[in-house]
């Protein structure tokens, strides 16, 4: 599954820290997901679209 | 400052951790000294030789509660990954030694009890195979 994670942080000037945070996770997590090495649970998709306030199919991309 | 001293699930799963790895220790030493060589076959010998399974089934409680109280599933997912690595590294490495031993007498008999200690050590190379497969790409912190 690809993803915009990383565009959509770099727009907001959002570091993985930042993220992370705001997500209740670790950087390597976010890290992983922006990379596609981690696809991320239904929950923390949703977490993840609440706080960029876009539908998750904004976010996150069939391959 | 490292995940597993941020996290507080990583911080109780080091000090059980280490608890029951004292534990274990202790009760393997205490076999030794209360289980002579080529004894007879005694309840408490038996008694004393269990202790140390005990500690090695606290060890799985200690890893399960690991998983159930990581709220990161990543990091989950990591900590299942180096776990079956380290399971099979084991389960390979016994069984492939174990059937060689059924049918060449001349090859060292390794006893059971070391299968322990040696999932231990394949924990570790799981450590380091799961770091070296998910070091951090394209990092912008």
């Amino acid at each position: 599954m690809n993803n915009r994670l990383k565009i959509l942080r770099a727009e907001r000037d959002w570091s993985q820290q930042h993220l992370a945070d705001a997500l209740g996770v670790s950087r390597q997590s976010v890290n992983a997901i922006e990379t596609g090495r981690f696809d991320p649970s239904l929950p923390l998709a949703f977490r993840i679209a609440d706080i960029f306030e876009l539908p998750i199919e904004a976010i996150f991309l069939r391959d | 400052m490292s995940l597993t001293n941020k996290n507080p699930a990583y911080r109780r799963y080091m000090w059980r951790g280490a608890a029951v790895s004292v534990a274990y220790v202790a009760s393997v030493f205490l076999a030794t000294l209360v289980i002579p060589d080529g004894a007879k076959t005694a309840p408490l010998y038996l008694a004393v030789a269990t202790l140390p399974g005990i500690f090695i089934a606290l060890w799985v409680w200690v890893m399960a509660r690991l998983l159930v109280e990581l709220d990161d599933e990543y990091l989950r997912f990591m900590e299942v990954q180096k776990a079956l690595i380290a399971t099979g590294i084991t389960l390979a490495w016994s069984g492939a030694w174990g059937l060689a031993e059924l049918f060449l007498p001349h090859l060292p008999k390794v006893p059971i009890f070391f299968i322990f200690p040696a999932w231990c050590a394949a924990l570790c190379i799981g450590q380091i195979i799961v770091h070296l497969r998910n070091r951090d790409a394209g990092t912008n912190p």
